[in-house]
């Protein structure tokens, strides 16, 4: 292959390549799970009822999933949610969701303890429920939790630790989700970077 | 036209060797541990309330001349404290399991922090909030127990 011949079929490729990376950062995520007509009923941290996807329709959700007996991975989460908070320039549009799969000992007042000790402020919504709906609503966006009992404490059935999903999700205003991410390690970045797309 | 092969040969054999080398999965490290003795530093605790479970997060330089092993942990803020490490499984799934005796070669440290390991606090006694301090104490094989007050603190 000469020089000549060999140049104009590099410089093609690399058109197409920047062409096709400037398509990609230009569109918007496809719809993942459309929950636009679903309805969950939940509870919020004050006991009431929230219906969920409908209540938080017309703004952007931020939603993440956790136990708060989970001393680790969870808090990590949350603090990763409220680096995304944080990095956003306008907030207005947006609410931050997470949604508890332990609703046995994740009661509303839990709940409410958990929101008050890491300090998360009046557009984070920390939702339960009866298990049925949860557990619906769970399935129904492939969060998987599972109870694992701890050898030594066998006997007593409340002290259980979870093997969970790692999954933040980025629903639209119609109630569609539309991203997903690693929860713990996603660079906030990304998700704010979504956000701006979907506004 | 060779020059250009080689050139991306280079090229893509570098951004592999990068893309090894940065990931680094050890929890220990060996900059900047002071000789001499086994110091404790950067501790700090999540909040929690009353019967919830906590989390400790420490680092450990060992800078004695000979190895150190981890072999217990105890607080008198909860029923029972245990050295846990968080892990990912295949399925991307994540969970945490107890974690036996950590070693700490000598001038090297082990670093406890979020996502990885951690002294879980089980059954808080009390509720500990941002501002108040728990305690801590450790089990070395060869330095003995140490105990320390570390800041409740939300992660940033
Ligand atoms: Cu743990």
């Amino acid at each position: 292959m000469s020089n000549n011949s060999f140049t104009p079929t590099l410089q093609a490729l690399c058109t197409a390549l920047l062409l096709s990376l400037a398509i990609l950062a230009c569109s918007k995520p496809e719809t993942i799970k459309d929950l636009s007509d679903a309805s969950y009923k939940l509870l919020n941290t004050d006991s009431s009822t929230v219906d969920f996807p409908q209540d938080y329709k017309g703004n952007i959700s931020v939603v993440s999933f956790i136990y708060t007996h989970c001393p680790d991975v969870c808090p990590v989460i949350t603090a990763n949610m409220k680096n995304i908070q944080s990095g956003l320039e306008d907030t207005s549009d947006i609410q931050f969701i997470e949604i508890s799969f332990d609703p046995q000992r994740d009661t509303p007042q839990v709940l409410k303890e958990y929101k008050k000790f890491f300090q998360l402020n009046s557009q984070f919504s920390l939702l339960t429920g009866e298990p049925a709906p949860v557990d619906s609503l769970l399935s129904q966006l492939n969060i998987v939790a599972k109870k694992i009992q701890p050898d030594s404490l066998q006997q007593d059935s409340s002290k259980y630790d979870m093997i969970h999903s790692n999954k933040i999700y980025l629903m639209d205003k119609a109630g569609k989700i539309r991203a997903e991410y690693p929860a713990s390690n996603v660079p906030p970045k990304n998700v704010i970077e979504d956000i701006q797309k979907l506004r | 036209m060779t020059l250009l092969k080689h050139f991306l040969l280079v090229l893509i054999v570098g951004s592999i060797a990068i893309g090894c080398s940065s990931k680094s999965s050890s929890q220990k490290e060996n900059k900047n541990v002071v000789l001499g003795k086994l110091e404790l530093s950067n501790g700090w605790a999540r909040p929690a309330s009353q019967g919830q479970n906590g989390a400790v997060y420490l680092t450990i330089a060992n800078g004695t001349a000979s190895d150190d092993t981890l072999l217990n942990v105890q607080s008198d803020a909860a029923d029972r404290a245990e050295l846990h490490e968080s892990y990912k499984d295949e399925n991307s799934t994540v969970g945490m399991r107890p974690v036996d005796r950590q070693p700490i070669p000598e001038s090297e440290k082990l670093l406890l922090k979020p996502g990885g390991l951690h002294i879980m606090l089980m059954n808080l006694k009390r509720d500990i909030a941002v501002g108040d301090s728990v305690s801590v104490s450790l089990e070395f094989a060869q330095v003995g127990t140490r105990t320390l007050q570390v800041p409740v603190k939300i992660q940033e």
